[in-house]
């Protein structure tokens, strides 16, 4: 049994089909990439395993048990974090704080609990902290110390994507969904991140599903690649294979003109999603 | 000593890391709350010893506001939904308090006087009935009152509570403006559905109650207790996981779900542990005043809480409780500002308000674009002189300051902004500011020197004027300063101490090669030039 | 229009709407048939009246809808003040009717200010305020009416014109120094200021009117009494029960006229739907904000003085408005906001809902009591909207991206 079944889900806003008939499986301690041009339905794949939107039809299984229609803090608990495209951390909360709200579901104590501060909220407390300061450890010197009490808008963009993964990391969870966690970095950081994407899973035991750009990334630390387009499923496999299939080329390039006997109005149409 | 440019390798350093602020020093904070409480208690004792009920009755209020402006602000500032309908909440506390706690005799005239709506039934909802049926009568008495009292505000908390938790329901579904319409709407609709035929009975109509004991609502000692209380359970809820939870649904309500936070849960606790403390304020507000009226619990309540917690500040308690002292004061003590005056004097109060706001303004925006910060001798000489004037102007003659010494006083105003080395001169400022300036002057002139009397002799009542004051301070925060007098800054021992966690120690700085480089490290630390990675 | 965090595509019921309001319907005129039988007082000419009683007061209430809508279609804020406006649009008809003519320095002022108002509307017309027509007639305005002012009594269709174009200005001058710096502020920081705003006309006109009622008569012949005969019964009121609407009517119509074929107005709608792309098309926003700050305080304005009209007394400043403010809100709401047919339908059904019931329910008849909840019916039907369909009954639904 995969760790997370994706099976035949569709979604549709409106009149925008968004997402086609997909299906994915990931084994656990897998590192599978998703690719594909914009707008093809990466984020959305996200949102709808993460609980944000409910697919249509179709049905997500983690660990054998069906997910879909269940509530984003549920699918935490259940085991599923993520991290967003375009950075959503708690801006004026420190860094600590923000790896510290993400382990807030794994609390057992209530809230009258931790407004005495018995000792039972006492020790999670501060086995929270500890947990936090061992992920954000995962990022080197950078995030320690002093800085952990600093308000998260202080810091650079790299440092705000390190900890955003700190911060998913610390929810427990055991599928990771990084949402392009490259973006906005130099050659160095990628690589960087690159390392420690492969650390998290080979130290860290998560197992990892990743949207990105940067194929070179892309190609170093993935296990398997799945490519979308206009929200279906075109092309799966290894990197090489993945790179060199035709459909992917052309989902990317288009088509070699003497190849293609679409007038440039049928090719503009058929981007809108329309046939002429 | 070896010295690591990596942090995360000294031990020390990680020790540091571990043990974190959360329980440093626990015992000394302790040591110095309890301190610091006897001192306040001995002040409390000292003051209200000095016999003036205003005064007390000044105190008394803060205590009973500062409840609810706290417990506002854990849904405004910890969870930041605008809450429009606190004093709803207030109105069921209060209500229920005094009908439970109503003395017999009060109770008796309601059925005399034959108006009323209330029945035998419901006039005898009182917990001395209660007590007697279930056989604790000896607890009767006028000794135990207090007790009874206890009972009848923590029944009013719960009723408030009971109706937080409907009026938290919305709030899983809405955002931002249109649940802050929805409270409000609820605040109106309790209001205006007590006085209506189904709630008569309950509330006696706009009659209302009165005779409600009032030793408890005027006593320092009963409301700064449960303001202690109250302060208590809320700032541990505050800097406690939840308080985090609810602050991270504050930042970003989707980012905090998908970080396993159940919104539903956070925001109808925060709505129903707010509407129980309200509820308690109530209750004390309905004993302070001695009667229960439904024109006591307006939607005007509620802006005087948003004044306060605006003003002081949404992030931190002590900023709402510095809030809370400033309506409070203007309130209590801002009756001169509501006498008859002659329009001459109205005018030469006119004028020093506006000769005063055009300093500040021009001060404020040349300071503002320079980036430098105003120089501590004209900040102290700018107080001590708003201060001197306030008291010793024609509205609050405090001081008798004369003519001559009033124009003597604002001359700092009129001169300051235009002093060689304060502020940045080459920035422009509109020319409101200073036609603010010119138009106060000729104003204060006008008023001062009475040309040709005539009108300038008639009288004119201030009525209204304190709450155009909080309103206009009010638009002046939000378009000034936001987050308040004190912004996010909360009053700790720490802070006192100068114990601040965000900077590195002398240590971690010689460790560590980035932040041990001078040209790198500027006063601000290392935060300050963040832009760069290390290696 | 952010509603909930993000949409769920779960299948709605879609008929549980349409059956709860048929259901109403058949009670409505359930109960009317049954009080038809019941009493002959009861009878055609009564309903008619109640009829066209409610939609005169939602005529009222229209007017002040539309600025809250038209405000919070371009700005997205909750215009708290707006109900202030309308009472300060009542009280300044009041001033010019009855305390004219007044010193000559106040004609002065107030000329100025309405010279002002009507150099922004004219602007409209001729695009700029430079344009020689626009200064010329600003001068002419200016010196007319300062000795208009000053020599003699208006009438009110005069003091109604003057106290539209004044409450224009205050609508600007609000929005200049309250809103403008904090185009940028979080939405909450907003709300507050206008809740200060409101506030602060509140006790203004405290200051000004003190706790008093005042009482609202000027010599117009709007206010002569008016009798039709129906069927068998009569109907006696005033000229006001068709005039209210009517006038209503035309200024709905000059708006929409306005909004859908002047440039301004299209400068305004496309506002509207994306100011950032607006202002990068070289719409200027700020002037877009304040003549739609302009022209919902102008009707405000005209719904204050018919109100003092229609009740006859202005209740004290610091009530008059908040009343009518928060109903006139949740009609715009109700019907859409941001949407300006919405909120003229969102004010009739909050007519009804006001003055039909009691029409339909008297106290005197055997359900008691429901009148005197007729002030939060408003408040309800605007909670179970805002919780049912918040995208009102014309308007659209916008979520957040994720």
């Amino acid at each position: 049994m995969a760790m997370l079944e994706v099976q035949n889900i569709s979604k549709s806003f409106g009149g925008l089909r968004a997402m086609s008939d997909v299906s994915l499986n990931i084994e656990k301690g897998e590192i599978v990439s998703v690719i594909g041009p914009n707008g093809a339905g990466k984020t959305t794949l996200f949102n709808l395993i993460t609980g944000v939107y409910t697919p249509d039809t179709g049905d997500i299984k983690f660990e054998g048990k069906s997910i879909a229609g269940k509530k984003p803090n549920q699918i935490v608990d259940i085991g599923i974090a993520r991290t967003f495209q375009n950075l959503r951390l708690f801006m004026n909360l420190t860094i600590l704080e923000n790896v510290l709200v993400s382990q807030h579901h794994k609390l057992n104590s209530n809230w009258l609990s931790a407004v005495l501060r018995t000792p039972g909220y006492r020790a999670q407390e501060k086995a929270m902290r500890e947990y936090a300061v061992e992920k954000l450890a995962f990022f080197g010197p950078r995030l320690q110390s002093f800085r952990l009490h600093q308000p998260v808008y202080v810091l650079s963009y790299a440092n705000r994507r390190r900890t955003e993964m700190a911060r998913a990391m610390a929810t427990g969870a055991k599928l990771l969904l990084l949402d392009e966690p490259s973006a906005g970095m130099n050659p160095k950081e990628t690589r960087e991140i690159t390392q420690i994407i492969r650390r998290m899973r080979d130290q860290g035991g998560y197992t990892i599903l990743l949207v990105e750009h940067k194929m070179n990334l892309v190609g170093e630390i993935s296990d398997r690649v799945v490519v979308l387009d206009y929200g279906q499923k075109i092309a799966e496999g290894s990197y090489q294979d993945v790179v060199n299939d035709p459909k992917v080329i052309e989902a990317y390039l288009g088509k070699k003109a003497e190849d293609s006997e679409e007038t440039e109005v049928q090719k503009a149409a058929k981007m809108d999603g329309r046939t002429i | 000593m070896a010295v690591s440019s990596r942090l995360d390798q000294n031990p020390q350093i990680v020790e540091r890391t571990k043990t974190l602020a959360f329980q440093q020093n626990r015992g000394r904070n302790l040591l110095l709350t309890l301190g610091a409480g006897l001192v306040f208690i001995l002040l409390l004792w000292f003051f209200t010893g000095l016999g003036s009920a205003k005064l007390t009755q000044a105190l008394a209020l803060f205590a009973i506001w500062g409840v609810a402006t706290v417990s506002l602000n854990l849904i405004n500032g910890t969870l930041g939904i605008l809450s429009l309908g606190h004093h709803g909440f207030m109105l069921i506390g209060g209500y229920t308090t005094a009908l439970l706690i109503l003395p017999d005799d009060a109770r008796q005239r309601i059925l005399d006087s034959g108006r009323s709506a209330m029945t035998e039934t419901t006039v005898g909802l009182s917990i001395s009935n209660l007590f007697n049926a279930i056989g604790l009568g000896g607890l009767t008495g006028d000794d135990t009152l207090w007790l009874r009292f206890l009972l009848a505000l923590f029944a009013g908390g719960l009723m408030a509570a009971l109706a937080g938790l409907i009026v938290g329901i919305p709030s899983l579904r809405l955002r931002g403006d249109y649940l802050a319409i929805v409270t409000f709407g609820f605040g109106e609709i309790i209001r205006l559905s007590a006085s209506t035929r189904i709630f008569a009975p309950l509330t006696n109509g706009a009659l209302g109650f009165a005779g409600v004991p009032s030793d408890f609502g005027k006593s320092v000692w009963w409301t700064f207790g449960i303001l202690a209380f109250t302060l208590f359970i809320i700032s541990k809820l505050k800097y406690s996981s939840y308080g985090r939870a609810m602050e991270s649904i504050r930042e970003d309500e989707i980012a905090s779900e998908a970080m396993g936070v159940n919104l539903a849960y956070h925001k109808v606790l925060g709505f129903v542990i707010s509407a129980f403390f309200a509820g308690v304020a109530g209750g004390l507000w309905v004993s302070w005043l001695g009667n229960a009226r439904l024109d006591n619990f307006l939607f005007t309540l509620t802006f005087f809480f948003l004044v306060a917690i605006s003003a002081g500040g949404t992030g931190s308690i002590t900023g709402v409780l510095l809030g809370t002292a400033l309506v409070i004061f203007v309130r209590q003590y801002g009756d001169p500002l509501e006498e008859t005056y002659a329009i001459s004097r109205w005018l030469e109060f006119i004028g020093i308000i506006l000769i005063i706001a055009g300093a500040a303004f021009l001060l404020y925006r040349s300071f503002n674009r320079s980036g430098k910060r105003l120089p501590d001798w004209s900040v102290w000489l700018f107080t001590a002189n708003l201060v001197i004037l306030l008291l010793g102007s024609p509205v609050f003659p405090a001081i008798n300051l004369g003519k001559i010494g009033l124009y003597i006083f604002l001359i700092p105003f009129l001169v300051l902004p235009f002093l060689p080395n304060v502020g940045d001169k080459s920035k422009g400022v509109g020319w409101i500011v200073y036609a603010l300036l010119g138009i106060g002057v000729i104003t204060l002139l006008i008023g001062g020197i009475s040309p040709g009397a005539g009108w300038l002799t008639g009288t004119f009542r201030g009525f209204g004027m304190r709450g155009i004051a909080l309103a206009i301070l009010l638009i002046v925060i939000m378009i000034f300063r936001p987050a308040g007098i004190v912004g996010r800054h909360e009053f700790s021992w720490g802070w006192l101490f100068r114990e601040r966690l965000d900077q590195p120690t002398d240590e971690e700085r010689k460790q560590d090669a980035w932040l041990s480089n001078p040209e790198l490290n500027r006063a601000g630390g290392a935060a300050a030039v963040d832009t760069e990675e290390d290696a | 229009m952010a509603v909930s965090s993000v949409s769920r595509a779960k299948r709605k019921v879609n008929w549980l709407p349409w059956l709860l309001l048929l259901g109403i319907a058949v009670i409505i005129i359930g109960r009317i048939i049954y009080l038809y039988s019941l009493d002959p007082r009861f009878n055609t000419a009564f309903f008619l009246r109640a009829f066209i009683e409610s939609v005169k007061l939602g005529s009222l209430y229209a007017l002040i809808a539309l600025g809250y809508t038209m405000v919070y279609g371009i700005i997205r804020l909750i215009n708290f003040a707006h109900g202030e406006v309308f009472m300060v649009g009542a009280f300044m008809t009041y001033f010019f009717f009855t305390f004219t003519p007044y010193p000559w320095f106040i004609s002065a002022i107030y000329a100025a200010i309405i010279a002002y108002g009507s150099m922004r509307v004219l602007e409209f017309f001729r695009g700029s305020m430079r344009d020689p027509l626009v200064l010329a007639a600003g001068g002419v305005i200016f010196i007319g009416l300062t000795v208009l002012v000053s020599s003699i009594t208006f009438p009110f269709w005069l003091a109604l014109i003057c106290s539209m174009i004044f409450t224009g200005v205050l609508g600007i001058v609000i929005d200049r120094v309250a809103y403008f710096p904090l185009r940028t502020a979080p939405r909450n920081s907003l709300l507050i200021t206008a809740i200060a705003v409101s506030f602060l006309l509140q006790n203004l006109g405290l200051l000004v009117f003190t706790n008093r009622q005042t009482p609202f008569r000027p010599d117009t012949p709007l206010i002569q009494p008016l009798q039709l005969t129906v069927g068998n019964g009569q109907v006696f009121s005033n000229w006001l029960l068709l005039a209210i609407p009517l006038i209503t009517a035309i200024l709905v119509v000059v708006l929409t006229l306005f909004v859908n074929r002047t440039r301004l107005g299209k400068a305004m709608r496309a506002s509207a739907q994306d100011a950032e792309t607006a202002q990068m098309m070289g719409v200027s926003v700020n002037k877009v904000i304040a003549t739609t700050f302009l022209l919902g305080s102008m009707l405000a304005a005209a719904g204050g003085a018919m109100w003092g009209l229609n009740f006859g007394s202005l209740n004290q400043p610091a009530i008059l408005g908040i009343l009518p403010g928060i109903k006139a809100f949740s009609a715009a709401v109700i019907g859409g906001i941001g949407s300006l047919p919405g909120a003229v339908i969102g004010a009739i059904i909050i007519g009804f809902l006001e003055n039909f019931t009691t029409a339909i329910f008297p106290k005197t008849a055997t359900f008691q009591g429901v009148t005197e909840f007729k002030d939060t019916f408003a408040f309800i039907l605007l909670i179970i909207v805002l919780l049912v369909r918040p995208s009102g009954i014309v308007g659209e639904d916008l979520s957040e991206k994720v």
